[in-house]
């Protein structure tokens, strides 16, 4: 006769990644690296918002992108053409970010730190990343015009798990039916904390605003712990 | 399609508690699914056939899923809702001041386990 025996166990399944993330962010505040994740969709420009606040950043910052991707380094080869360290992340079909890929890229190089940036750009994917902590102090989501101002309560979990939401590529409101209250009155029902910021690279409209916003993260994150 | 992970995560949280137990298999794992959790609990289903075969522990397990709907606390009036529509505001005095009570959780609730036969000689 086998004997059985049930077990209570009650433990998020993701206590892992969690786990490692919180090791990863105890590191990065003790160096005073402030590290930001940014979620999207494929092609809402999180590659080319970074191309944007990035040369202002390393005039005065030690800064560090980490790519991710399912395939090919185009990203950081675009970010290296700044200037700036990149290390591509591919997840060859993994469609999110983990804890442990950031740490595995993260171990070679963390005798360079103190890095005060790190950007960690993840898979272009709105569902999947949300799940998964990387570390990061501030989530930051980005949603294009031309994807349309219905998707907060499409993809709940990535809005209310974000601090920051970006409208990206706003010089095509005028050839799209986008609400940007919409939008911000969806957000702010969902997650009240979030913050918006109405950007394009194209016209420079908010850069310089989203570059000081960051600037101020950081000093308040660590004139805090 | 992130299933697939959370399941490798599921599958070594089990075995972790199979082995401290000093289990033989596994023969039934509960999980709970927050509604907000972003996991289809069909795909964990497919995904966890592929796991199970590549692992003796787990060969005959089932998984259950539980579906854990989001309930929501107004700390401001005291009412509990569901929200409609993803909106995390009272429906009665319109506070956003609100807590989630469930919705969010992706737990491992109970696993049952086969336990390694003792030698009984009568």
């Amino acid at each position: 006769m086998c004997e059985t025996s049930h077990v209570r166990v009650m433990e998020n399944i993701l206590h892992g990644n969690d786990h490692l993330a919180k090791e990863l962010q105890e590191e990065w505040t003790r160096t005073r690296t402030f590290v930001v994740n940014l979620l999207s969709s494929p092609g809402a420009g999180k590659t080319t918002l970074l191309e944007a606040t990035l040369p202002a950043l390393k005039e005065r910052y030690r800064v560090l992108v980490l790519e991710g991707d399912i395939e090919t380094e185009r990203d950081a080869e675009r970010i290296r053409a700044l200037g700036i360290e990149a290390i591509q992340i591919t997840t060859g079909g993994t469609c999110h970010l983990d804890a442990h890929m950031v740490q595995q890229v993260w171990q070679p190089v963390r005798s360079n730190s103190p890095y005060d940036f790190i950007f960690i750009e993840n898979i272009g994917n709105l569902v999947c990343p949300a799940s998964y902590a990387l570390g990061e102090h501030l989530r930051v989501v980005l949603l294009s015009v031309p994807e349309g101002d219905d998707k907060v309560p499409k993809y709940p979990k990535a809005f209310r798990s974000s601090q920051v939401l970006s409208i990206t590529k706003a010089d095509l409101l005028p050839y799209f039916d986008f609400q940007v209250e919409r939008v911000q009155r969806e957000a702010f029902e969902l997650q009240p904390k979030l913050v918006t910021l109405v950007l394009s690279v194209t016209t420079g409209q908010g850069i310089t605003e989203w570059t000081r916003f960051l600037e101020k993260q950081r000093e308040e994150t660590f004139r805090l712990n | 399609m992130h299933e697939l992970s959370i399941v490798q995560a599921l599958c070594d949280q089990v075995k972790e508690v199979a082995i401290s137990h000093g289990a033989q298999k596994v023969v039934r794992i509960v999980i709970e699914v927050g509604e907000l959790s972003n996991v289809v609990p069909e795909l964990l289903q497919t995904a966890f056939a592929v796991f199970r075969e590549a692992e003796p522990l787990l060969e005959n397990a089932e998984i259950e899923s539980r579906r854990i709907p989001l309930k929501l606390l107004c700390q401001a009036c005291g009412h509990e809702f569901h929200p409609a529509l993803r909106r995390f505001r009272c429906p009665q005095c319109l506070s956003l001041q609100v807590k989630v009570l469930q919705g969010e959780e992706l737990l491992l609730r109970d696993v049952e386990l086969e336990l390694v036969e003792e030698a009984h000689h009568v």
